[in-house]
Parts: structure tokens; C-alpha cells; sequence
């Protein structure tokens, strides 16, 4: 059941991948159409929702421990569900002040966290319990959890982006 | 003529009612389009992710925790958490816990006790960072940088099937390490006698059977070689 949910999560990712894609050649070209900004907002919290109910399946079923820079991802992610979800359904597109500096915050933890997990040395030590290093998941070759989480933070990123878009 | 006013009145009113109801009609859709799609998308993901993870979860028999901790005994008063500053040790110069234990194949080992020096690398198989250094170790003792008169032993410790590189034993075998091995009981207790905190952790023990250094950390040969000529001739 839960190899299920690690390849389910896994190919919401890529589907993430391709949103995330698409949303930003919007934007670069500056033609944001009216049913991406429509859906921007709605498609990012269910993107933070499946995130976090990911992460807590994955730590409180599947017995996965998160690690110091797992918390401090969840940190980032949690409250985008309540932010991104108020947002959507209240229509405010300039949701972007509040979500963009977290997501950045997430974004930046996650690279990090990625590097430990390709150079375990520079995470130092294992911790028995927790250690930041350890790859519980790896799908497809490259899809490890914050590999995950930073898809969805860049992904919430530039459709909060493109919701704001005139 | 206002009569007329009114009814022109009334008519716009009503126009601007029916262009906002539309216009809410339009999003009530959008809305039910858009949720549609995620149902969908979300459908899909799980039909893929049941019909691709399906042959993959079925895991083959992997040995139990218990069926591969071992039953040492501990004699001995437990060291101290070793502290993240070596240099801040309490614990230099107490005696070692004496540890009678086997390895995988329940050949009897003993660390701690006096006679002869001993390092003692404590490895758990799921972690990355001993995954890194145990390869340097092997490296380091097929170049012969042990001295003769000091024996290395690891602890296979911190057991856990749900991690990755479970069983230990195939861990040893795949990385080529054939030197003493204690396999730790499922509580870690020979670990916690000793006072780890983290993985890889390095005791270096003197022929007096006393702690010269405690290590948490990858060390690298360079530092096996300095623990190694610590105890050496001692």
C-alpha cells in the first residue's frame, strides 16, 4: 500500500513538473490565459494539499521519521493549504506576497536537503532516530521527498505568479 | 414618458442581472471543470501508481529484525553520550564495557577487554554516511595501515528493516569487509553502553582496556591511522 502511494505521489510530481512548465513559459511570454489564471490558485492549493497530506501519510502510516530539514519544509508547506485555499476561494490574486516568500524559504531548505542526500558527508553524522541523509524514497531514479517538495514549492510559486497576472 | 424611463430602467436592470448570473453560471462550471480534472488527474495517478508499484511491493522474504540482532552481553558501567567535542570527553581513560557478542555467523567477539588494543567502528547499514566510510575502512586495512598489535572491530548497529541496504550482513559482504563484526542486540544496547549518539561512531580502546578517543562522525584514514597509532604498543 504504501509503495502505491510513494509512485502514486510520485507521478502527481511529474504532473506537477509539466504544470509548473507550462505555468512558467506563461509567464515569461507574458500571455497568461484567462483559464490558467482562473486555475491557478485552485490548482496550487490542491497542489499544497496533496503535499501535505503526502508528508503526513508517508511519517504517520508509513512510519517515516522526518528528519530537522523535513520539519522545517512542512513548516513552509502547512500553511500554503490554508492561505492558497482562503485565496482561491475569496478570488484574491495577490495571494503571491504571502506564498511566494515561503515557498522561496521551502525551496532554498529543499535544495539543501537534496545536496545532503547526494553528499551525505556533508550532513555530517547519523542521527539513529532521524538522519537528514537517509533516502526513504527514490522513484524513478530522481523523485526523492524533497526532490517532491521542491517541485511543489516551485510549482505553487509561479501559479500564485500567474493568478496574479492582469 | 416616465413610464417609459422606468420600464428602460427595469430593462437594463434586468439585462445586468442575467450578464451576472451568466457570468456566475459560467463559473459555477469552470469551477466544476476544474475539479473534474483533478478528480481525474488524481483517479489516474493512483490506477498508474497501483498497476506500476504493484510487482514492486511485493518485497521478497527479508530477515526480521530479531532474526538478525544479536545476544551480546554487556559488562561494565556505560560510558557517557559522547560529546560533540572530542576534545570535551569525559569519558577518556574509563574502562571500555566489556561486550561478549557473535557475529552473523555467531563466531564469538569480545571489545573492551584488556590485553589488546582495539578499534571500534560502530556502522549502522542504512546510514549514508557510514555507507561512505565504510569502503575508506576497507581501502585503509587492505593497504596494511593497521598495526599488527591492534584489532578493528564494527558494531553493526541502530537495526532497522524499513531502511534501505537491510540485512547488515549482505551491507559487510557487498562492501568487501572481513574483520571482526559484534552484531548489536534490537535495542542498540551495545551502542548505547558505549555512548553513541550518531553514526559512524569511532572508540579507540588501550591494551589497558580503557577509552583513548571516541569519534562521531566520518573520520577518514587519515584519522584512522592517528586513532590507530594511538593505542598501538599501549
Amino acid at each position: 500500500m504504501i509503495a502505491v502511494a510513494e509512485r502514486t505521489f510520485a507521478i502527481l510530481a511529474l504532473v506537477a513538473i509539466v504544470i509548473a512548465v507550462g505555468t512558467t513559459v506563461a509567464l515569461v511570454r507574458r500571455r497568461v490565459p484567462d483559464w490558467l489564471q482562473a486555475a491557478a490558485l485552485p490548482t496550487a492549493t490542491a497542489i499544497a494539499a496533496v503535499a501535505t497530506g503526502g508528508s503526513l501519510l508517508l511519517s504517520e502510516v508509513a512510519g517515516y521519521t522526518p528528519c530537522t530539514l523535513c520539519w522545517y519544509q512542512r513548516i513552509a508547506m502547512y500553511p500554503l493549504v490554508i492561505v492558497l485555499g482562503v485565496a482561491a476561494a475569496r478570488g484574491d490574486r495577490e495571494v503571491w506576497r504571502i506564498t511566494v516568500p515561503l515557498t522561496a524559504i521551502g525551496s532554498v531548505i529543499a535544495v539543501w536537503h537534496i545536496t545532503i542526500e547526494n553528499n551525505p558527508a556533508l550532513g555530517g553524522a547519523c542521527d539513529p532516530v532521524a538522519p537528514c541523509s537517509l533516502i526513504w524514497v527514490e522513484e524513478f531514479g530522481f523523485l526523492t521527498l524533497p526532490t517532491m517538495a521542491l517541485i511543489g514549492f516551485l510549482a505553487i510559486t509561479v501559479l500564485s505568479l500567474a493568478a496574479r497576472t492582469r | 414618458m416616465s413610464s417609459n424611463a422606468s420600464n428602460r430602467k427595469a430593462r437594463a436592470k434586468a439585462d445586468r442581472e442575467a450578464r451576472e448570473a451568466e457570468k456566475r453560471a459560467q463559473q459555477r462550471r469552470q469551477r466544476l471543470l476544474l475539479a473534474g480534472v483533478g478528480v481525474l488527474v488524481l483517479g489516474l495517478a493512483v490506477v498508474i501508481g497501483v498497476l506500476s508499484a504493484g510487482e514492486s511491493s511485493q518485497a521478497p522474504d527479508i530477515p526480521t529484525v530479531d532474526e538478525v540482532a544479536g545476544d551480546p552481553t554487556i559488562d561494565g558501567e556505560d560510558l557517557s553520550p559522547a560529546p560533540q567535542d572530542p576534545g570535551d570527553d569525559p569519558d577518556i581513560g574509563a574502562p571500555a564495557p566489556v561486550v561478549d557478542g557473535q557475529d552473523f555467523d555467531d563466531t564469538p567477539v569480545t571489545i573492551g577487554e584488556p590485553g589488546q588494543p582495539q578499534l571500534i567502528a560502530f556502522m549502522a547499514s542504512w546510514c549514508p554516511a557510514c555507507g561512505e566510510e565504510l569502503p575508506h575502512v576497507v581501502d585503509w586495512l587492505e593497504a596494511g595501515n593497521l598495526p599488527d598489535d591492534v584489532e578493528l572491530v564494527s558494531v553493526a548497529t541502530s537495526h532497522d528493516r524499513t531502511r534501505p541496504n537491510w540485512p547488515p550482513q549482505d551491507w559487510y559482504a557487498e562492501v568487501g569487509f572481513t574483520d571482526p563484526i559484534i552484531v548489536d542486540d534490537a535495542d542498540s544496547s551495545v551502542a548505547r553502553a558505549y555512548g553513541l549518539t550518531a553514526t559512524p561512531y569511532w572508540v579507540a580502546v588501550d591494551g589497558d582496556g580503557q577509552v583513548a578517543s571516541r569519534l562521531t562522525g566520518i573520520i577518514g584514514q587519515d584519522q584512522m591511522s592517528a586513532l590507530a597509532d594511538q593505542v598501538s604498543g599501549t
